[in-house]
């Protein structure tokens, strides 16, 4: 695993990100990042939020259309993601908080498919799946947030 | 011009202007006008925002004035602490006053009443405290200045941050929800706004906005938590400056939308008029803006 990801790091690609220290570099991708995931997190609370009995006057359907953005935003926040993850990833790759991560944002993500899928069908009452929603999104940028803190605690 | 000359500017705002939005107040429960009532509040509200870059210019001006002759390091050390203490009754009154906007409660009334006359006796004193920086006629002879060692909130939050090495990560997580919150909240409200979303009237959809004040709550309090604890880093970076004046313009900008409480039948897309559209768009965009230069911070506008 280790010469893979120094390979990954080693990149042309990976290199350019973390060195070429121009402004849409990193920063204009932590941007787009930070972006992608304040839609997707934003969007899927105020949903969760809805379903938790705040503004209940709000007709589901009328909120099916805000997956117009959260699919873009959860696509751009992933594409971003592994672009950071490639500038430094033996870091990230050893770091447990990156992992934590990644598993809380997939539940995140399951239990938002689930929401859609049947909770806006009328199949299911979404309170637990919208608390679990928000406890996942918690703890992902929790996560997320501290790994440079974690990574530097570490080494 | 620099920030210092900003602060000469701004700090009259929440004296003077606070103290236009309690006459405006009182005149309002005077002759029962409850026009009077909800433009005493938004006077109120807008007061709480512009109070943060004037809390924020004094460091800068603290920073230009440091190696000054004359100028006594503990008076302005009084002043920040006088300030802060005003800040926070000034902000809670900000917020009982969106809150009276949003949907009025009973309350509501003696709430802001209470708040404000506290904020502005905190605010009369951080003001007599801070004119005797510059101001040595404002003492009589012989006399001291007026430079009240404690509470020193100020100094107390540079001291939490500094001294636990865990607050400063906590808070950026909390920074991190906060922003989630205001930004999902706004975006729904604005997209309404814009008709992106149909079939709801904006009155329901307002009953989300405490959530996007509560996002941009969390947001003041850790992010004057990062100020206090580094104010050099923030005062002398020009991308700052940029990101507390987005920061007002988004947080007004929230008040179209709390005062805009149409409860009639749900726009259909295209219908809604066109200001209301370039107000809405304009939000989104400014608190992009926000979370840009938040961003960016680290990479541009430092010296």
């Amino acid at each position: 695993m280790a010469p893979f990801l120094a390979q990954l790091e080693q990149s042309g690609l990976a290199t350019w990100i973390r060195e070429s220290g121009v402004l849409y570099g990193y920063p204009l991708i932590l941007f787009l990042h930070t972006l992608g995931l304040s839609t997707v997190v934003g969007l899927s609370s105020a949903i969760d939020l809805r379903l938790l009995g705040v503004a209940p006057a709000i007709p589901l359907t009328s909120l099916e259309r805000t997956f117009w953005l959260v699919w873009p935003g959860l696509a751009l926040t992933a594409a971003t993601g592994t672009l950071l993850f490639l500038s430094d990833a033996i870091k990230h790759a050893s770091n447990p908080a990156f992992y934590v991560k990644l598993v809380f944002v997939g539940l995140a993500v399951a239990t938002l498919i689930l929401i859609r899928g049947r909770v806006f069908r009328g199949q299911q009452r979404g309170t637990f799946l919208a608390a679990a929603s928000l406890g996942c999104w918690l703890a992902a940028l929790t996560a997320g947030r501290l790994m440079a803190y974690i990574s530097e605690f570490i080494s | 011009m620099n920030l210092a000359h900003l602060h000469l500017l701004l700090n009259h705002v929440p004296t003077v202007g606070f103290g236009f939005g309690i006459a405006l107040f009182v005149a309002s429960l005077l002759r029962r006008s409850e026009e009077l009532q909800r433009a005493s509040f938004v006077v109120f509200f807008g007061v709480a925002l512009v109070t943060i870059p004037a809390y924020l210019s004094g460091n800068a001006a603290h920073f230009v004035l440091q190696n000054e002759p004359g100028v006594s390091a503990d008076v302005i050390a009084a002043h920040q602490n006088a300030a802060m203490l005003a800040l926070v009754p000034m902000e809670i009154t900000g917020l009982v006053a969106w809150m009276a906007l949003w949907r009025s409660r009973r309350w509501n009334l003696p709430a802001v009443l209470v708040s404000s006359i506290v904020t502005f006796a905190l605010m009369a004193r951080a003001a007599t405290v801070g004119g005797q920086i510059r101001h040595p006629e404002l003492l009589t002879e012989g006399a001291l200045a007026y430079a009240p060692a404690w509470p020193r909130p100020a100094a107390m939050g540079a001291e939490l941050v500094l001294n636990n090495p865990w607050v400063w990560p906590i808070c950026e997580v909390l920074h991190f929800v906060g922003l989630c919150l205001l930004f999902g909240v706004v975006l729904l409200v604005n997209l309404r706004m814009l008709g992106f979303i149909d079939g709801v009237p904006l009155a329901d959809v307002n009953r989300l906005l405490p959530w996007a004040m509560a996002g941009l709550g969390i947001n003041i309090v850790t992010g004057m938590l990062f100020f206090l604890a580094a104010p050099d880093q923030y005062t002398q970076n020009s991308a700052f400056a940029w990101k507390v004046g987005l920061i007002l313009l988004g947080g007004f900008s929230l008040l179209y939308p709390t005062m805009l409480d149409e409860g009639g039948p749900p726009n259909r897309e295209g219908r809604a008029d066109v200001t209301r559209k370039i107000i809405a768009a304009g939000s989104i965009c400014v608190w992009i803006g926000v979370i840009f230069l938040g961003r960016f911070l680290p990479y541009i506008g430092a010296e």
